[in-house]
Protein backbone atom coordinates (compact mmCIF):
# COMPACT_ATOMS: atom_id res chain seq x y z
CA UNK A 1 0.00 0.00 0.00
CA UNK A 2 1.95 2.94 -1.32
CA UNK A 3 0.91 6.37 -0.15
CA UNK A 4 2.77 8.84 -2.34
CA UNK A 5 2.71 12.40 -1.05
CA UNK A 6 2.13 11.20 2.51
CA UNK A 7 2.37 14.19 4.81
CA UNK A 8 2.08 12.38 8.13
CA UNK A 9 4.32 9.59 9.32
CA UNK A 10 3.54 7.11 12.06
CA UNK A 11 6.28 5.78 14.32
CA UNK A 12 5.22 2.22 15.03
CA UNK A 13 8.35 0.80 16.62
CA UNK A 14 11.35 1.99 18.59
CA UNK A 15 14.42 0.40 20.04
CA UNK A 16 17.52 1.66 21.79
CA UNK A 17 20.85 0.79 23.32
CA UNK A 18 22.30 3.40 25.66
CA UNK A 19 24.05 4.01 28.94
CA UNK A 20 20.82 2.75 30.51
CA UNK A 21 21.29 -0.64 28.85
CA UNK A 22 19.42 -2.46 26.12
CA UNK A 23 15.94 -1.20 25.31
CA UNK A 24 14.00 1.99 24.71
CA UNK A 25 12.05 1.49 27.96
CA UNK A 26 15.05 1.62 30.34
CA UNK A 27 16.37 4.69 28.49
CA UNK A 28 13.07 6.54 28.79
CA UNK A 29 12.60 5.41 32.40
CA UNK A 30 16.03 6.80 33.29
CA UNK A 31 15.43 10.09 31.51
CA UNK A 32 11.97 10.67 32.93
CA UNK A 33 13.36 10.12 36.42
CA UNK A 34 16.24 12.52 35.74
CA UNK A 35 18.86 9.83 36.33
CA UNK A 36 22.29 10.18 34.77
CA UNK A 37 24.04 7.46 32.80
CA UNK A 38 27.36 9.32 33.05
CA UNK A 39 29.96 7.33 34.98
CA UNK A 40 33.74 6.99 35.31
CA UNK A 41 35.22 5.94 31.96
CA UNK A 42 35.89 2.22 31.56
CA UNK A 43 38.72 1.93 29.07
CA UNK A 44 41.81 -0.22 28.63
CA UNK A 45 43.89 2.94 28.02
CA UNK A 46 42.29 5.07 30.72
CA UNK A 47 45.62 5.66 32.50
CA UNK A 48 46.87 7.49 29.37
CA UNK A 49 43.69 9.52 28.86
CA UNK A 50 42.69 12.86 30.31
CA UNK A 51 38.99 12.19 29.75
CA UNK A 52 37.60 10.65 32.95
CA UNK A 53 33.86 10.24 32.33
CA UNK A 54 31.47 8.98 29.67
CA UNK A 55 27.96 7.67 29.18
CA UNK A 56 28.90 4.13 28.15
CA UNK A 57 26.72 1.18 27.34
CA UNK A 58 27.03 -0.96 30.48
CA UNK A 59 29.33 -3.96 30.74
CA UNK A 60 26.25 -6.17 30.93
CA UNK A 61 25.89 -5.66 27.14
CA UNK A 62 27.11 -9.08 26.01
CA UNK A 63 27.47 -9.46 22.22
CA UNK A 64 28.18 -13.19 22.54
CA UNK A 65 24.81 -13.71 24.17
CA UNK A 66 22.98 -11.42 21.72
CA UNK A 67 24.29 -12.57 18.35
CA UNK A 68 24.86 -15.83 16.54
CA UNK A 69 28.53 -16.82 16.50
CA UNK A 70 28.44 -16.94 12.68
CA UNK A 71 27.27 -13.31 12.53
CA UNK A 72 29.27 -11.81 15.37
CA UNK A 73 32.67 -11.66 13.54
CA UNK A 74 31.05 -9.28 11.03
CA UNK A 75 29.83 -6.83 13.65
CA UNK A 76 31.68 -3.80 14.93
CA UNK A 77 30.33 -2.52 18.25
CA UNK A 78 28.42 0.19 16.30
CA UNK A 79 26.56 -2.43 14.30
CA UNK A 80 25.92 -4.52 17.42
CA UNK A 81 24.09 -1.55 18.92
CA UNK A 82 22.22 -0.86 15.66
CA UNK A 83 21.06 -4.46 15.20
CA UNK A 84 19.95 -4.74 18.80
CA UNK A 85 17.89 -1.54 18.57
CA UNK A 86 16.47 -2.45 15.16
CA UNK A 87 15.38 -5.90 16.36
CA UNK A 88 13.47 -4.26 19.22
CA UNK A 89 11.85 -1.63 16.97
CA UNK A 90 10.82 -4.12 14.29
CA UNK A 91 9.38 -6.55 16.85
CA UNK A 92 7.32 -3.74 18.35
CA UNK A 93 6.00 -2.66 14.94
CA UNK A 94 4.47 -6.10 14.39
CA UNK A 95 5.35 -5.91 10.69
CA UNK A 96 5.92 -9.11 8.72
CA UNK A 97 8.43 -8.24 6.01
CA UNK A 98 8.12 -11.68 4.43
CA UNK A 99 4.44 -11.16 3.68
CA UNK A 100 3.25 -9.67 0.39
CA UNK A 101 6.69 -8.48 -0.64
CA UNK A 102 6.82 -5.84 2.08
CA UNK A 103 10.58 -6.36 2.51
CA UNK A 104 11.11 -5.09 -1.03
CA UNK A 105 9.15 -1.94 -0.20
CA UNK A 106 11.08 -1.23 3.02
CA UNK A 107 14.01 1.19 3.29
CA UNK A 108 16.79 1.24 5.88
CA UNK A 109 18.63 4.51 6.59
CA UNK A 110 21.05 4.53 9.51
CA UNK A 111 23.12 7.51 10.58
CA UNK A 112 26.59 7.21 12.04
CA UNK A 113 29.28 9.79 12.65
CA UNK A 114 32.40 7.63 12.48
CA UNK A 115 31.19 4.12 11.55
CA UNK A 116 33.16 1.07 12.68
CA UNK A 117 35.60 3.02 14.80
CA UNK A 118 36.34 0.30 17.37
CA UNK A 119 37.50 -2.01 14.58
CA UNK A 120 39.43 0.78 12.85
CA UNK A 121 41.25 1.71 16.04
CA UNK A 122 42.11 -1.90 16.86
CA UNK A 123 43.39 -2.45 13.30
CA UNK A 124 45.64 0.61 13.55
CA UNK A 125 46.98 -0.58 16.89
CA UNK A 126 47.82 -3.99 15.45
CA UNK A 127 49.53 -2.48 12.39
CA UNK A 128 51.51 0.32 13.98
CA UNK A 129 52.04 -0.81 17.58
CA UNK A 130 52.42 -4.57 17.07
CA UNK A 131 53.76 -4.52 13.51
CA UNK A 132 51.17 -7.14 12.64
CA UNK A 133 51.47 -8.62 9.18
CA UNK A 134 47.77 -9.21 8.65
CA UNK A 135 44.40 -7.86 9.73
CA UNK A 136 41.16 -9.74 10.27
CA UNK A 137 39.67 -10.53 6.85
CA UNK A 138 36.33 -8.97 7.82
CA UNK A 139 37.90 -5.65 8.83
CA UNK A 140 36.41 -3.80 5.84
CA UNK A 141 33.00 -5.39 6.35
CA UNK A 142 33.04 -4.24 9.98
CA UNK A 143 34.47 -0.74 9.45
CA UNK A 144 32.35 0.50 6.54
CA UNK A 145 29.85 3.16 7.57
CA UNK A 146 26.97 1.34 5.87
CA UNK A 147 27.55 -1.85 7.91
CA UNK A 148 24.76 -1.05 10.41
CA UNK A 149 22.22 -0.43 7.63
CA UNK A 150 23.38 -3.49 5.69
CA UNK A 151 23.27 -5.83 8.69
CA UNK A 152 19.73 -4.67 9.55
CA UNK A 153 18.72 -5.25 5.94
CA UNK A 154 20.25 -8.75 5.96
CA UNK A 155 18.80 -9.74 9.32
CA UNK A 156 15.24 -8.80 8.36
CA UNK A 157 15.11 -9.25 4.58
CA UNK A 158 14.70 -5.54 3.84
CA UNK A 159 15.39 -5.07 0.13
CA UNK A 160 14.38 -1.48 -0.61
CA UNK A 161 16.77 1.50 -0.59
CA UNK A 162 19.39 0.83 2.12
CA UNK A 163 22.23 3.22 2.93
CA UNK A 164 24.06 5.21 5.61
CA UNK A 165 23.85 8.90 6.31
CA UNK A 166 26.67 10.80 7.95
CA UNK A 167 26.45 14.32 9.33
CA UNK A 168 28.36 14.07 12.60
CA UNK A 169 26.07 14.89 15.54
CA UNK A 170 23.00 15.33 13.32
CA UNK A 171 23.34 11.97 11.53
CA UNK A 172 20.27 10.35 13.09
CA UNK A 173 17.94 13.26 12.34
CA UNK A 174 19.21 13.49 8.77
CA UNK A 175 18.69 9.71 8.40
CA UNK A 176 15.13 9.95 9.72
CA UNK A 177 14.35 12.88 7.41
CA UNK A 178 15.73 10.88 4.49
CA UNK A 179 13.50 7.93 5.44
CA UNK A 180 10.43 10.15 5.64
CA UNK A 181 11.20 11.70 2.26
CA UNK A 182 11.36 8.26 0.66
CA UNK A 183 7.95 7.35 2.08
CA UNK A 184 6.61 10.73 0.97
CA UNK A 185 7.99 10.16 -2.53
CA UNK A 186 6.39 6.71 -2.72
CA UNK A 187 9.80 5.03 -3.02
CA UNK A 188 9.22 2.96 0.12
CA UNK A 189 6.16 1.99 2.18
CA UNK A 190 8.06 1.41 5.42
CA UNK A 191 11.41 2.72 6.63
CA UNK A 192 13.66 1.53 9.43
CA UNK A 193 15.76 4.54 10.41
CA UNK A 194 17.82 6.00 13.21
CA UNK A 195 21.45 6.07 14.18
CA UNK A 196 24.25 4.20 15.91
CA UNK A 197 27.64 5.13 17.33
CA UNK A 198 30.40 3.42 19.28
CA UNK A 199 32.99 6.15 19.30
CA UNK A 200 34.89 5.65 22.55
CA UNK A 201 38.07 4.30 20.98
CA UNK A 202 41.47 5.45 22.20
CA UNK A 203 42.05 7.40 18.97
CA UNK A 204 38.71 9.19 19.00
CA UNK A 205 38.96 10.00 22.72
CA UNK A 206 42.40 11.54 22.17
CA UNK A 207 41.04 13.51 19.22
CA UNK A 208 38.21 14.92 21.35
CA UNK A 209 40.69 15.75 24.10
CA UNK A 210 42.70 17.74 21.57
CA UNK A 211 39.67 19.90 20.79
CA UNK A 212 39.37 20.82 24.47
CA UNK A 213 35.60 20.57 24.51
CA UNK A 214 35.21 17.64 26.94
CA UNK A 215 33.88 18.28 30.43
CA UNK A 216 35.85 16.80 33.32
CA UNK A 217 33.05 16.91 35.93
CA UNK A 218 29.72 16.14 34.23
CA UNK A 219 27.50 17.47 31.44
CA UNK A 220 25.79 20.73 32.49
CA UNK A 221 23.83 22.09 29.53
CA UNK A 222 22.73 25.74 29.84
CA UNK A 223 24.40 26.07 33.27
CA UNK A 224 26.90 28.91 33.69
CA UNK A 225 29.46 26.41 35.06
CA UNK A 226 29.17 24.08 32.04
CA UNK A 227 32.51 22.68 30.96
CA UNK A 228 31.67 20.91 27.73
CA UNK A 229 30.61 17.63 26.20
CA UNK A 230 30.42 14.23 27.88
CA UNK A 231 30.68 11.57 25.19
CA UNK A 232 28.20 8.72 25.04
CA UNK A 233 27.44 5.78 22.75
CA UNK A 234 24.51 3.66 21.69
CA UNK A 235 21.80 3.41 19.06
CA UNK A 236 18.20 4.40 18.50
CA UNK A 237 16.23 2.84 15.65
CA UNK A 238 12.59 3.43 14.67
CA UNK A 239 10.00 2.07 12.25
CA UNK A 240 8.22 4.67 10.11
CA UNK A 241 5.25 4.29 7.79
CA UNK A 242 2.55 6.58 6.49
CA UNK A 243 -0.14 7.34 9.05
CA UNK A 244 -2.76 5.97 6.65
CA UNK A 245 -0.91 2.66 6.40
CA UNK A 246 -0.42 2.36 10.15
CA UNK A 247 -4.09 3.14 10.90
CA UNK A 248 -5.29 0.76 8.19
CA UNK A 249 -3.43 -2.17 9.71
CA UNK A 250 -4.45 -1.25 13.25
CA UNK A 251 -0.89 -0.67 14.46
CA UNK A 252 -0.12 1.05 17.73
CA UNK A 253 1.21 4.49 16.77
CA UNK A 254 3.81 5.72 19.28
CA UNK A 255 3.96 9.24 17.87
CA UNK A 256 3.61 11.14 14.63
CA UNK A 257 6.63 12.44 12.74
CA UNK A 258 4.93 15.57 11.46
CA UNK A 259 7.81 17.19 9.60
CA UNK A 260 11.47 17.98 9.40
CA UNK A 261 13.77 20.84 8.50
CA UNK A 262 17.38 20.83 7.37
CA UNK A 263 19.89 23.62 6.79
CA UNK A 264 23.61 24.34 6.76
CA UNK A 265 25.39 27.29 8.36
CA UNK A 266 27.93 27.60 5.53
CA UNK A 267 30.12 29.37 8.05
CA UNK A 268 32.46 27.98 10.69
CA UNK A 269 33.37 24.28 10.77
CA UNK A 270 32.63 24.04 14.52
CA UNK A 271 31.11 27.28 15.88
CA UNK A 272 27.31 27.16 15.60
CA UNK A 273 25.37 29.95 13.88
CA UNK A 274 21.96 30.71 15.44
CA UNK A 275 20.63 31.65 11.99
CA UNK A 276 21.35 28.16 10.65
CA UNK A 277 19.80 26.29 13.56
CA UNK A 278 16.85 28.69 13.54
CA UNK A 279 16.28 28.12 9.83
CA UNK A 280 16.07 24.35 10.39
CA UNK A 281 13.56 24.82 13.23
CA UNK A 282 11.42 27.18 11.13
CA UNK A 283 11.48 24.73 8.20
CA UNK A 284 10.45 21.86 10.48
CA UNK A 285 7.51 23.86 11.84
CA UNK A 286 6.40 24.82 8.31
CA UNK A 287 6.76 21.26 7.02
CA UNK A 288 4.66 20.00 9.93
CA UNK A 289 2.04 22.74 9.56
CA UNK A 290 2.68 23.79 13.15
CA UNK A 291 2.54 27.32 14.50
CA UNK A 292 5.13 28.20 17.16
CA UNK A 293 2.41 28.29 19.83
CA UNK A 294 1.43 24.67 19.03
CA UNK A 295 4.78 23.46 20.37
CA UNK A 296 5.14 22.64 24.07
CA UNK A 297 8.60 21.06 24.24
CA UNK A 298 11.97 21.25 22.53
CA UNK A 299 14.55 18.55 23.07
CA UNK A 300 17.59 20.77 22.60
CA UNK A 301 20.87 19.93 20.96
CA UNK A 302 22.22 21.21 24.31
CA UNK A 303 25.77 19.86 24.26
CA UNK A 304 26.91 21.76 27.33
CA UNK A 305 29.69 23.59 25.48
CA UNK A 306 30.23 27.31 25.99
CA UNK A 307 29.46 27.90 22.29
CA UNK A 308 26.36 25.79 21.63
CA UNK A 309 24.03 26.63 24.47
CA UNK A 310 23.75 30.44 24.07
CA UNK A 311 23.61 30.09 20.27
CA UNK A 312 20.79 27.54 20.50
CA UNK A 313 18.97 29.76 22.99
CA UNK A 314 19.15 32.70 20.57
CA UNK A 315 17.97 30.49 17.70
CA UNK A 316 14.92 29.35 19.71
CA UNK A 317 14.09 32.96 20.60
CA UNK A 318 14.38 34.03 16.96
CA UNK A 319 11.98 31.32 15.79
CA UNK A 320 9.49 31.26 18.65
CA UNK A 321 9.32 34.95 19.63
CA UNK A 322 7.18 35.52 22.71
CA UNK A 323 6.20 31.84 22.84
CA UNK A 324 9.84 30.95 23.63
CA UNK A 325 9.17 31.83 27.29
CA UNK A 326 6.30 29.31 27.44
CA UNK A 327 8.32 26.43 25.99
CA UNK A 328 9.85 23.65 28.03
CA UNK A 329 13.36 23.13 26.66
CA UNK A 330 15.63 20.37 27.94
CA UNK A 331 18.89 18.69 27.02
CA UNK A 332 18.82 15.00 27.77
CA UNK A 333 22.52 14.82 26.82
CA UNK A 334 22.99 15.70 30.48
CA UNK A 335 21.95 12.08 31.16
CA UNK A 336 22.60 9.88 28.07
CA UNK A 337 25.71 11.82 27.06
CA UNK A 338 26.54 12.93 23.55
CA UNK A 339 26.38 9.83 21.39
CA UNK A 340 27.35 11.83 18.26
CA UNK A 341 25.74 10.11 15.26
CA UNK A 342 23.28 8.31 17.55
CA UNK A 343 22.50 11.37 19.67
CA UNK A 344 19.30 12.52 18.02
CA UNK A 345 18.00 8.95 17.88
CA UNK A 346 18.38 8.60 21.66
CA UNK A 347 16.72 12.01 21.96
CA UNK A 348 13.79 10.89 19.83
CA UNK A 349 13.12 8.21 22.45
CA UNK A 350 12.92 11.07 24.97
CA UNK A 351 10.55 13.10 22.78
CA UNK A 352 8.26 10.12 22.13
CA UNK A 353 8.20 9.46 25.88
CA UNK A 354 7.30 13.09 26.59
CA UNK A 355 4.47 13.03 24.02
CA UNK A 356 3.04 9.72 25.25
CA UNK A 357 3.43 10.08 29.00
CA UNK A 358 3.02 13.85 29.42
CA UNK A 359 6.35 14.09 31.23
CA UNK A 360 9.18 16.35 30.08
CA UNK A 361 12.59 14.93 30.99
CA UNK A 362 14.81 17.45 32.76
CA UNK A 363 18.13 19.06 32.01
CA UNK A 364 20.28 17.44 34.70
CA UNK A 365 23.14 19.24 36.48
CA UNK A 366 21.78 22.73 35.74
CA UNK A 367 22.61 24.48 39.01
CA UNK A 368 23.96 27.91 37.98
CA UNK A 369 21.80 30.15 35.77
CA UNK A 370 23.56 31.75 32.81
CA UNK A 371 22.20 35.13 31.63
CA UNK A 372 23.01 34.07 28.06
CA UNK A 373 20.75 31.01 28.48
CA UNK A 374 17.41 32.45 29.56
CA UNK A 375 14.76 29.88 28.64
CA UNK A 376 12.91 27.36 30.81
CA UNK A 377 15.28 24.38 30.69
CA UNK A 378 13.30 22.18 33.13
CA UNK A 379 16.26 22.06 35.51
CA UNK A 380 17.05 18.85 37.38
CA UNK A 381 13.50 17.55 37.95
CA UNK A 382 11.09 16.09 35.39
CA UNK A 383 7.87 18.00 34.79
CA UNK A 384 4.41 16.54 34.30
CA UNK A 385 2.71 18.56 31.55
CA UNK A 386 0.78 17.79 28.39
CA UNK A 387 3.02 17.80 25.33
CA UNK A 388 1.00 18.20 22.11
CA UNK A 389 3.92 18.76 19.79
CA UNK A 390 7.68 18.93 20.13
CA UNK A 391 10.84 19.69 18.19
CA UNK A 392 14.07 17.70 18.41
CA UNK A 393 17.14 19.78 17.50
CA UNK A 394 20.48 18.56 16.15
CA UNK A 395 23.21 20.98 15.14
CA UNK A 396 26.35 19.19 13.97
CA UNK A 397 29.99 20.08 13.52
CA UNK A 398 30.33 21.12 9.93
CA UNK A 399 27.42 23.51 10.44
CA UNK A 400 24.78 20.89 9.59
CA UNK A 401 21.37 21.28 11.17
CA UNK A 402 18.46 18.82 11.20
CA UNK A 403 15.29 19.27 13.24
CA UNK A 404 12.35 16.90 13.59
CA UNK A 405 8.78 17.95 14.46
CA UNK A 406 6.78 15.36 16.40
CA UNK A 407 3.13 15.27 17.43
CA UNK A 408 1.06 13.16 19.78
CA UNK A 409 -0.34 10.12 17.97
CA UNK B 1 66.35 17.36 28.49
CA UNK B 2 65.69 21.03 27.84
CA UNK B 3 67.82 23.44 29.82
CA UNK B 4 65.76 25.94 31.79
CA UNK B 5 64.78 28.65 29.36
CA UNK B 6 65.09 32.35 29.97
CA UNK B 7 61.93 34.40 29.89
CA UNK B 8 63.32 36.13 26.85
CA UNK B 9 63.79 32.85 25.00
CA UNK B 10 60.25 31.69 25.84
CA UNK B 11 58.88 35.02 24.76
CA UNK B 12 60.73 34.97 21.46
CA UNK B 13 59.60 31.45 20.56
CA UNK B 14 56.03 32.11 21.59
CA UNK B 15 55.88 35.39 19.68
CA UNK B 16 56.98 33.56 16.55
CA UNK B 17 54.22 30.94 16.94
CA UNK B 18 51.49 33.46 17.71
CA UNK B 19 52.57 35.82 14.93
CA UNK B 20 52.50 32.98 12.44
CA UNK B 21 48.95 32.00 13.44
CA UNK B 22 47.83 35.66 13.40
CA UNK B 23 49.70 36.26 10.13
CA UNK B 24 51.46 39.35 11.46
CA UNK B 25 55.07 40.44 11.96
CA UNK B 26 56.38 39.27 15.37
CA UNK B 27 57.92 42.72 15.77
CA UNK B 28 54.47 44.36 16.09
CA UNK B 29 53.12 41.79 18.58
CA UNK B 30 52.43 43.24 22.07
CA UNK B 31 52.22 41.04 25.21
CA UNK B 32 48.98 42.73 26.27
CA UNK B 33 47.19 41.85 23.00
CA UNK B 34 44.37 39.34 23.49
CA UNK B 35 43.85 36.46 21.08
CA UNK B 36 40.56 38.11 20.16
CA UNK B 37 42.45 41.34 19.30
CA UNK B 38 44.66 39.27 17.02
CA UNK B 39 41.67 37.74 15.26
CA UNK B 40 42.47 34.25 16.59
CA UNK B 41 39.04 32.76 17.25
CA UNK B 42 37.62 29.41 18.27
CA UNK B 43 39.28 26.60 16.34
CA UNK B 44 42.34 28.73 15.48
CA UNK B 45 42.94 29.28 19.18
CA UNK B 46 42.83 25.51 19.77
CA UNK B 47 45.34 25.08 16.94
CA UNK B 48 47.54 27.75 18.45
CA UNK B 49 47.53 25.99 21.82
CA UNK B 50 48.42 22.75 20.03
CA UNK B 51 51.31 24.45 18.16
CA UNK B 52 52.66 25.86 21.43
CA UNK B 53 52.38 22.48 23.16
CA UNK B 54 54.18 20.77 20.30
CA UNK B 55 56.93 23.38 20.09
CA UNK B 56 57.70 23.43 23.83
CA UNK B 57 56.81 19.76 24.38
CA UNK B 58 54.42 20.64 27.19
CA UNK B 59 50.76 19.99 28.01
CA UNK B 60 48.52 22.79 29.20
CA UNK B 61 45.85 21.89 31.74
CA UNK B 62 42.35 21.84 30.17
CA UNK B 63 41.01 24.56 32.39
CA UNK B 64 43.60 27.00 31.14
CA UNK B 65 41.72 27.87 27.99
CA UNK B 66 39.86 31.16 27.94
CA UNK B 67 40.47 32.24 24.41
CA UNK B 68 38.50 35.46 24.26
CA UNK B 69 40.31 37.20 27.09
CA UNK B 70 43.71 35.50 27.15
CA UNK B 71 46.60 37.79 26.32
CA UNK B 72 49.92 36.85 24.79
CA UNK B 73 51.43 37.50 28.24
CA UNK B 74 49.01 34.93 29.74
CA UNK B 75 50.34 32.41 27.24
CA UNK B 76 53.95 33.22 28.16
CA UNK B 77 53.09 32.72 31.83
CA UNK B 78 51.30 29.45 31.06
CA UNK B 79 54.26 28.16 29.05
CA UNK B 80 56.66 29.05 31.86
CA UNK B 81 54.45 27.32 34.42
CA UNK B 82 54.13 24.22 32.24
CA UNK B 83 57.90 24.07 31.69
CA UNK B 84 58.49 24.38 35.42
CA UNK B 85 55.93 21.64 36.12
CA UNK B 86 57.68 19.42 33.58
CA UNK B 87 61.10 19.93 35.12
CA UNK B 88 59.62 19.21 38.56
CA UNK B 89 59.94 22.76 39.82
CA UNK B 90 58.23 23.03 43.19
CA UNK B 91 56.93 26.50 42.38
CA UNK B 92 55.00 25.19 39.39
CA UNK B 93 51.34 26.06 39.37
CA UNK B 94 50.22 24.37 36.18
Amino acid sequence: MSVANARRFAITGMGAVSAFGVGAAPLWQGLREGRSGIEPLRHAESSRLRVRIAAQVPESFDPAALFDERVLPMLDRTTQFALCAANEAIAQSGLDFAAEGLGSRTAVVIGTGVGGETTQDESSRRLYAENAQRLHPLTIARVMANAPASQISMAHGLRGPVFAVSSACASSNHAIAQAAMMIRAGVADVAVAGGAEACLSYGVLRAWEAMRVLADDTCRPFSANRRGVVLGEGAGIFVFESMERARARGATVLAELAGFGMSADAGDIVAPDPAGGGAAMALALADAGLRPEDVDYINAHGTGTPANDPAETRAIRQVFGAHADRLAVSSTKSMHGHALGAASALELVAVIGALRDGVVPPTANLDTPDPACDLDYVPNAPRAMPVRAALSNSFAFGGLNAVLALKQA
Amino acid sequence: MNAPQSDEAIRERLFAIVAKQAKIDPAVLRPEATLKDLGIASLEAIELIFDIEEDFDITFPDEHANFDTDTVQNLIDAVRAALQAKSGGSEATA
